[in-house]
């Protein structure tokens, strides 16, 4: 059925596209005498009405989607400075003070990385629990919807680190670290380098 | 906004072949248009945009799911010799469907963009991130497949 040509030459796609694109013939003199490609249109058009019928088929959405869509917005948007993993044994809360926490951290492990900045900058010698802890403040911007976290990172590099490289290198940290520890998922990392250091590490 | 569901809806179920699935799918890219609403800028149309992600959203959905399965998008009819036309047209219906069903995911799309959609080959290109002409190839090779599958379905 899908030879190149037919037997009396027409390619078998020149007729598939008529079918299929409701044209005209190519040359309707030919088609009109020759039997090969009138027994060809009137196969093709009788399989090809299968396809035709489905999509005429008139196709709406169910009217409760639109309903559990706006409903689960309405969550999300209450809860701006959460996000949430839903399981069927209940939802799990991570507060955007950690995930932010848990970035800083994440980019203070890259070599060349002097300093995560924020306005509530911990020390690497604190413990997590105090980082991201109630007194803590998120030391980046952190957007979260649902599962899907956005971070904003500034950091001081280490004179002489290629900084593009550097940048990458924080990336790909915070993606990592955040994805294991938390299950969540980063839908985007922007690394803002506001200085360079010189001599010993801060802080 | 019910333009934009039907359409993606229509989208979602003959890309998915499966009508929970394709709402799952729509209320994943729902959420996940309305999560990258800001970052939405204007170099593309806001439907195209929203297209892109059901298609990304539906293949997300097939990789998390079994790789085929039987669907059904009709509603089932008591079997009387008076609803044998119906049933006749519900089989016809699932044949093709599942011809769509079995092409790769490449060619489903232009395939499902360009005749159930009403997109010219320019527009699935635009949406799909290709060239006018790939389009064109795609969605050609789409319908020698299907041709070939549902000859084989009316001869069986």
């Amino acid at each position: 059925m899908t030879e190149d040509n037919l037997p009396c030459g027409v390619p078998f796609d020149e007729i598939l596209d008529q079918v299929t694109d409701h044209r005209p013939p190519r040359d309707p003199r030919h088609q009109a005498t020759c039997p090969t490609c009138r027994a060809t249109l009137a196969e093709l058009g009788d399989v090809w009405s299968l396809i035709d019928e489905l999509a005429a088929q008139p196709v709406q959405a169910p009217t409760h989607l639109l309903h559990a869509v706006m409903d689960r917005i309405r969550e999300l948007s209450a809860q701006p400075w959460y996000a949430v993993l839903t399981t069927p044994q209940g939802d799990t809360k991570i507060a955007a003070r950690v995930v932010g926490a848990l970035a800083r951290l994440a980019a203070e492990d890259v070599p060349e990385v002097s300093l995560a900045l924020g306005g509530g900058h911990h020390s690497k010698d604190q413990s997590l629990a105090e980082v991201a802890g109630p007194s803590g403040e998120a030391a980046t911007d952190v957007g979260v919807s649902g599962t899907h976290v956005v971070v904003d990172i500034d950091v001081i590099a280490d004179l002489g680190a290629h900084l593009p490289h550097l940048a990458d290198q924080v990336r790909a940290r915070i993606h990592q670290d955040i994805a294991s520890y938390t299950g969540l998922t980063v839908a985007e990392v922007n690394v803002n380098i506001v200085d360079v250091h010189t001599t010993e590490r801060i802080d | 906004m019910r333009f934009h569901q039907d359409r993606a809806y229509l989208i979602a179920l003959r890309l998915t072949g499966n009508p929970h699935d394709a709402q799952d799918a729509v209320q994943e890219a729902f959420l996940n248009a309305w999560r990258g609403l800001p970052r939405f800028r204007d170099e593309a149309d806001f439907g195209t945009w929203l297209t892109r992600i059901v298609i990304n959203s539906c293949h997300h959905q097939r990789r998390r799911q079994r790789p085929t399965e039987t669907f059904d998008d009709t509603t089932p009819v008591s079997a009387t010799p008076a609803t044998d036309l119906i049933v006749e047209g519900q089989q016809r219906h699932r044949a093709a469907q599942q011809a769509i069903s079995e092409l790769s995911l490449d060619q489903r799309s232009a395939f499902v963009l360009h005749i159930f959609a009403g997109h010219t080959h320019a527009e699935v290109g635009r949406i799909l991130g290709i060239s006018e002409s790939a389009a064109k190839v795609r969605t050609h090779r789409a319908r020698r497949a299907i041709a070939a599958t549902m000859h084989e379905w009316e001869e069986s």
